[in-house]
C-alpha cells in the first residue's frame, strides 16, 4: 500500500510541470492571465477558437504528418533491424551508420530537408545534371506542399535512427534469448518470428513510437521550415497566434496549446491502455 | 536457504533504494540551493527612465559608468551582430565604462516577455529594446515603456526631425519613449541578368506576373504584408487616403482593391498562389536559386549586404516601384522595468553619434540608413556620409526620397495580415 | 541475390547517414552554392574563421551547451533512477498510471509546457538563468529517463544479486561488485541520452532562457531564421560532433537502451 503510494508520488513529481503548464494555459485561455488585459474569466475565446475550421484542419493535418512519419520511420527501422542483426562486418557498419543521425537536432534536420528536398535543392540539381528537368519548377514540390511529403521524409529520417536503435536493443536484449528458447522447444522459424520476434519488437517499439508520434505532433522547428501555408501545422499555428500583431489574439495560442496537450495525453493514455491488455511477456 | 536469500535480497534492495533516494534528494537540494542564490539577490528598485532623464547628462554618464547594459535585439544577421559586438561594444567599454550585452529577441517576444515580467512582478531583464511600429504601439498601450527620455540625449539635436519618416513611427508620436536609430525603405530585389527590364509600377508588375507564371511570390510575415500595404496605397488613392488613424470604412475600401489585384494575379504566382514562403529569408533563398525572379526587403540596402555575404547573386539589385514604397524608422526603447536606464540612455546616445551612424551606414558593415540630418553636420562628416552612400549597388538618395511613403496606423497592418491569412492564404 | 539486396540496403543506410554530414560540411564553407550547381562555385571560410577568432558566439555557446547538457544528463539520471525503480515496483493499474504520468512531460508539446514555465520560472527568480533552463531541460529528461529505468528495472534479473548473497557477499559487496557493474551501462546510456535531450532543445530554452541563455541550438536557430546558411551549417556541425562522441559512449551500452526517444 505504502509502496504504491510512493511510486505514484514519484511519478507525480515528474509530471507536475505538465500540470503547471495546463493550469497556466487554461487560465490564459479563459482570460485570467495573459497579454490582453484580463477582465474576468470567459469561455468565449475557447469557443471561438474551437469553432474555427482552420484549427481543425491544422489538427488533422498534423495528425497525418505525425502518423505517416512515425509509421514510415518505424517500418524502416524494423526492416533494417531485422536484416542487419548479425555479427558480420556489413551488419556492424550498417548499425553504426544508421544511428549516426541520432545526435542531429531536429532544427538541423529541417534545414537539411530544405537544402536537399526543396525544388531547387540538391535532389533537384542532381535531376538537372542528369537532364531530367530544366528548371526548379519541373521538380516535384516536396516542401511547403499540401501533403507534407518533404516534412514527412525529413522527420522519418530523423526518427529512424532512434527507432532502429530501440529495435536492435530489444532484439539483442530479449529477442535472441527468447528465440533460442522457442527453437529449443521445437518452434519453426515462422512460428518463432510470429510468436516471439514480432511481439518482442512490438513491445519495445510501441512506446518509442508513441513518443516519436507525440514529439512530431508538438514540435514546431521542422514544421515551420518545411510545412505548407495552408493548412498551417498545428504547432506553427500555435506560435503564429502567440506572436500575433493583434494582442487580443495572442491568448488564442493557449487554447491551441491545451488542444496539443490533450492530444498528447490521449496518445499516452491509449498506449498505456493497450499495454495493460497485453499478457506479461517478461513474467 | 531460499527464505534467507529472499530476506537478504529484500534488505539489500531497501538499502540500494535508500542510496538512490538519497542521491535524488541531494540533487533536488542542490538545485534548490542554486535557485535560492538567484532568487534572494533582490536589489532595490532602480529609478525609472523619466527620473534619470531629468538629471544632468554628466550625472547620467557617471551613473552609467561601470554598469552592464542588456540589449534585447534581433540577432539574426552576422553583419549587424559584428557591428554591435565588435565595433559598438568595445567603444562603449573604453569611453563610458559600459559593458554591452546584446541578446536575441524581437517584437512580439519583447511584448510577451514584459507582460510575463509584469505578471511575475520582477525586475526587468532588458535595459534597451529594438522596436518600431506595432511593437511600439502595443508596448505603449500596455504601459510597458519607460520615459519620456529620448529628447534628453545630447545627440538628439542631430536627428532629422523634420522628416515625417523619423518623427512619426507608424503615425505615432514617439513622445520621447523611443529614440530613432536607423531608417530604411522598402525595395523589390531583382536580378539584372534575369530581368534586364523590370516592371516599375504595380500595374506593370501585374502584367509581368501574368506573362511569367510561377515567378513571383511574397512571404507570410512582415515584409510580405508591407508589400500588400504598399499595394493598398497604390490602388486606393495613395497613402493620404489612409492617414489620420485607422478607419474601418477606408480600410474596407482599400483592402478590397488589394484582394481584387491579388485575385487577378495570384493564379500566376509561384505554386499558383497556394503556398507562400514562411519568412523573407526563405523568399531570398527561392530568389537566389531561380525559383522566383523577385525578392523584397524592408531595407533598400539589404541587397548590398546580402550580396556581400553570398546569400544573393552578385547581379541582384534593389528596385523602387514608382507608385511609392514604404519608408520607416526603427528605434530604441527602455522598458518600464529596466534595471539600468542610465546605461541604456548612454548607449542610445552613442548610437546616435555621427561616428556610430556612419559606421552602420557603410555597405561593408550593415548599410542601415542614418536618422541624422546629414546637411546639418560639419562638412567633414557630410563628406564621409556622402562617400559611404556612393556604393554603385545602393539606390541614389534622391530617388529614395522621391518615392518614400510613410507608414500609417499599425492597425492597418494588423487587419491586412489577419484578412490576408483568412481570405487569401486559406484559399477558396 | 539476397546478399546483393543486403548490400543495397546497407548502401542506402550508410549514404543517408553520411550525406547530411557532407552537405553540412560543404555548406559551412560554400560561398556561392545556387541552382543548378551541385557543388559550390566559390569557397568562403568566414563562418569558421569568425568562429575561431571569437567573431561569432558559436564557440562560447558550444561550451555553455556542453555544461548544460552534462548537468542535465547527470542530474536527470540521479532523479530518474529512483523514480523508475519506484514505478517498476508498482503493479496493475497503478503501474500504468505511473508510467503514463512520467510519459506526459515527454509527450506534451514544448511550446505548451514552456509558456506556463515562463511565468513560474520568472516568479522564483530563475527566468533567463542557467539554473532555470537546467530545470526546464530536466522536465522532459526526467520523464524520458524514468520511462527508461522503468523498462530496465521491470526486467531486472535479481538472481545474480541473490546468488552473490548465497555465496556470502555482504550487501555492500553485492552493490559494488554485482549491481552497479550490471547497471553501469544503463546509467551511462541514460546520462548520454539525457545529454542529447538537452543538447537539441530549442523551445524550452527560448521560453525559460528568455534569450539570455546562449545555447548552441539557439545560435543556430537565429542563423536559420535569417537565412545565413553558411553560419547555420557551421553551427550545425558543431552541434553534431560532440554528441557523436557521447553516442559512442552510449553505444557501448546500447543493448540496454529501451524507451528513450531523442
Amino acid at each position: 500500500m505504502r509502496r504504491s503510494w510512493k511510486g505514484l508520488a514519484a511519478a507525480g513529481v515528474v509530471a507536475a510541470p505538465v500540470g503547471v503548464g495546463v493550469v497556466y494555459a487554461a487560465a490564459a485561455a479563459v482570460g485570467l492571465v495573459g497579454v490582453s488585459r484580463p477582465d474576468g474569466a470567459s469561455g468565449q475565446r475557447v469557443a471561438r477558437v474551437l469553432a474555427e475550421p482552420a484549427v481543425w484542419e491544422s489538427t488533422l493535418w498534423s495528425l497525418w504528418v505525425a502518423s505517416a512519419s512515425t509509421i514510415l520511420a518505424g517500418a524502416a527501422a524494423l526492416g533494417t533491424a531485422a536484416v542487419f542483426r548479425g555479427p558480420g562486418r556489413l551488419d556492424r557498419s550498417a548499425r553504426s551508420a544508421a544511428v549516426l543521425p541520432l545526435p542531429i537536432p531536429h532544427l538541423v534536420a529541417g534545414v537539411l530537408g530544405l537544402l536537399i528536398l526543396g525544388q531547387s535543392g540538391l535532389l533537384g540539381r542532381a535531376a538537372y545534371a542528369l537532364r531530367l528537368v530544366q528548371a526548379p519548377a519541373d521538380v516535384p514540390a516536396l516542401v511547403y506542399d499540401g501533403w507534407g511529403v518533404g516534412l514527412i521524409l525529413t522527420l522519418a529520417w530523423k526518427e529512424f535512427a532512434f527507432l532502429v536503435l530501440v529495435a536492435w536493443s530489444a532484439l539483442a536484449e530479449r529477442g535472441a534469448a527468447l528465440e533460442e528458447a522457442a527453437r529449443t522447444l521445437g518452434a519453426s522459424p515462422g512460428q518463432t518470428f510470429r510468436r516471439v520476434t514480432a511481439p518482442v519488437l512490438l513491445r519495445a517499439m510501441l512506446p518509442a513510437g508513441v513518443a516519436v508520434f507525440t514529439f512530431i505532433l508538438g514540435s514546431f522547428e521542422v514544421a515551420a521550415l518545411l510545412g505548407p501555408s495552408d493548412p498551417l501545422p498545428l504547432p506553427v499555428l500555435t506560435l503564429e497566434r502567440y506572436t500575433d500583431a493583434d494582442l487580443g489574439r495572442r491568448s488564442d495560442a493557449f487554447v491551441l496549446a491545451l488542444l496539443g496537450i490533450g492530444l498528447a495525453a490521449l496518445a499516452v493514455g491509449g498506449h498505456e491502455w493497450a499495454r495493460s491488455r497485453w499478457p506479461d511477456l517478461e513474467g | 536457504m531460499c527464505r534467507a536469500s529472499v530476506l537478504a535480497a529484500t534488505s539489500y534492495r531497501r538499502r540500494w533504494k535508500c542510496r538512490t533516494q538519497r542521491l535524488a534528494l541531494w540533487s533536488v537540494g542542490l538545485l534548490a540551493l542554486l535557485s535560492s542564490t538567484t532568487a534572494c539577490s533582490g536589489a532595490p528598485a532602480p529609478p525609472p527612465a523619466a527620473e534619470v532623464a531629468a538629471l544632468q547628462w554628466d550625472s547620467v554618464l557617471s551613473m552609467a559608468r561601470g554598469t552592464t547594459v542588456a540589449w534585447r535585439m534581433w540577432r539574426g544577421d552576422p553583419s549587424i551582430n559584428a557591428y554591435v559586438d565588435r565595433w559598438v561594444a568595445p567603444r562603449l567599454r573604453d569611453r563610458y565604462g559600459i559593458t554591452l550585452n546584446a541578446f536575441p529577441g524581437q517584437g512580439p517576444e519583447i511584448i510577451n516577455e514584459l507582460v510575463v515580467e509584469r505578471e511575475a512582478g520582477v525586475s526587468g531583464s532588458a535595459d534597451l529594446v529594438w522596436i518600431n511600429g506595432e511593437t511600439f504601439s502595443n508596448l505603449r498601450a500596455e504601459g510597458l515603456l519607460g520615459g519620456p527620455w529620448a529628447h534628453r540625449l545630447p545627440n538628439a539635436v542631430l536627428v532629422d526631425s523634420a522628416s515625417p519618416v523619423i518623427s512619426r513611427d507608424f503615425e505615432q508620436d514617439p513622445a520621447g519613449y523611443e529614440s530613432p536609430w536607423g531608417r530604411v525603405q522598402f525595395a523589390l530585389i531583382y536580378d539584372t541578368v534575369r530581368t534586364p527590364e523590370p516592371p516599375r509600377t504595380f500595374a506593370e508588375l501585374a502584367d509581368w506576373i501574368r506573362a511569367h507564371p510561377g515567378r513571383f511570390t511574397h512571404d507570410q510575415q512582415f515584409t510580405g504584408m508591407t508589400f500588400l500595404k504598399m499595394l493598398m496605397y497604390a490602388r486606393a488613392g495613395g497613402v493620404e487616403a489612409f492617414q489620420g488613424g485607422f478607419d474601418e470604412a477606408r480600410y474596407r475600401a482599400g483592402s478590397a482593391r488589394v484582394w481584387e489585384w491579388l485575385d487577378e494575379a495570384r493564379s500566376s504566382f509561384w505554386r499558383g498562389g497556394e503556398a507562400y514562403p514562411p519568412g523573407v529569408a526563405d523568399l531570398h533563398r527561392l530568389f537566389a536559386n531561380r525559383e522566383v525572379d523577385f525578392s523584397m526587403s524592408n531595407n533598400h540596402n539589404e541587397v548590398v549586404t546580402k550580396v556581400r555575404q553570398g546569400i544573393l547573386p552578385p547581379t541582384a539589385r534593389a528596385l523602387l516601384l514608382r507608385d511609392g514604397t514604404i519608408a520607416n524608422s526603427h528605434y530604441l526603447g527602455i522598458p518600464y522595468n529596466a534595471p539600468n536606464p542610465a546605461g541604456a540612455m548612454v548607449v542610445a546616445d552613442f548610437l546616435l553619434s555621427p561616428e556610430a551612424q556612419l559606421e552602420k551606414l557603410r555597405p561593408e558593415v550593415w548599410a542601415d540608413g542614418t536618422v541624422l540630418d546629414v546637411e546639418r553636420l560639419p562638412p567633414r562628416w557630410r563628406r564621409r556620409f556622402a562617400a559611404a552612400e556612393a556604393d554603385p549597388r545602393s539606390l541614389p538618395r534622391d530617388s529614395l526620397a522621391r518615392y518614400a511613403r510613410p507608414e500609417v496606423a499599425p492597425r492597418y497592418h494588423e487587419r491586412l495580415s489577419e484578412d490576408w491569412r483568412a481570405r487569401v492564404r486559406r484559399g477558396p | 541475390m539476397r546478399s546483393r539486396l543486403r548490400l543495397l540496403m546497407a548502401g542506402v543506410v550508410i549514404l543517408s547517414a553520411a550525406l547530411p554530414f557532407a552537405v553540412l560540411a560543404v555548406g559551412s564553407v560554400a560561398g556561392e552554392w545556387r541552382w543548378p550547381a551541385l557543388v559550390p562555385s566559390a569557397i568562403e571560410g568566414d563562418a569558421w574563421t569568425a568562429t575561431l577568432a571569437g567573431g561569432t558566439r558559436l564557440g562560447p555557446a558550444l561550451l555553455y551547451s556542453l555544461a548544460l547538457g552534462l548537468a542535465t544528463g547527470v542530474l536527470g539520471t540521479c532523479v530518474a533512477l529512483p523514480v523508475g525503480r519506484a514505478i517498476a515496483e508498482l503493479h496493475g493499474w497503478r503501474r500504468h498510471l505511473g508510467a503514463g504520468m512520467v510519459f506526459l512531460p515527454v509527450a506534451a508539446p514544448p511550446i505548451a509546457l514552456g509558456t506556463g514555465l515562463q511565468l513560474t520560472s520568472l516568479s522564483v527568480g530563475l527566468g533567463g538563468t542557467f539554473q532555470g533552463v537546467l530545470l526546464a531541460h530536466l522536465i522532459p529528461t526526467t520523464g524520458y529517463l524514468s520511462l527508461f529505468f522503468v523498462g530496465i528495472l521491470s526486467v531486472w534479473d535479481r538472481r545474480a544479486e541473490d546468488e552473490a548473497r548465497t555465496l556470502g557477499a555482504n550487501p555492500r559487496q553485492v552493490l559494488t561488485r554485482v549491481t552497479l557493474p550490471m547497471l553501469r551501462p544503463s546509467i551511462a546510456a541514460a546520462a548520454a541520452l539525457g545529454f542529447l535531450i538537452s543538447w537539441g532543445q530549442v523551445p524550452l530554452t527560448l521560453l525559460v532562457g528568455r534569450g539570455r541563455v546562449p545555447t548552441l541550438p539557439l545560435e543556430v536557430f537565429g542563423y536559420v531564421q535569417s537565412g545565413q546558411e553558411r553560419f547555420a551549417a557551421a553551427g550545425a556541425l558543431l552541434l553534431a560532433l560532440p554528441p557523436l562522441l557521447a553516442l559512442g559512449a552510449a553505444r557501448l551500452a546500447a543493448r540496454d537502451v529501451d524507451v528513450v526517444p531523442v
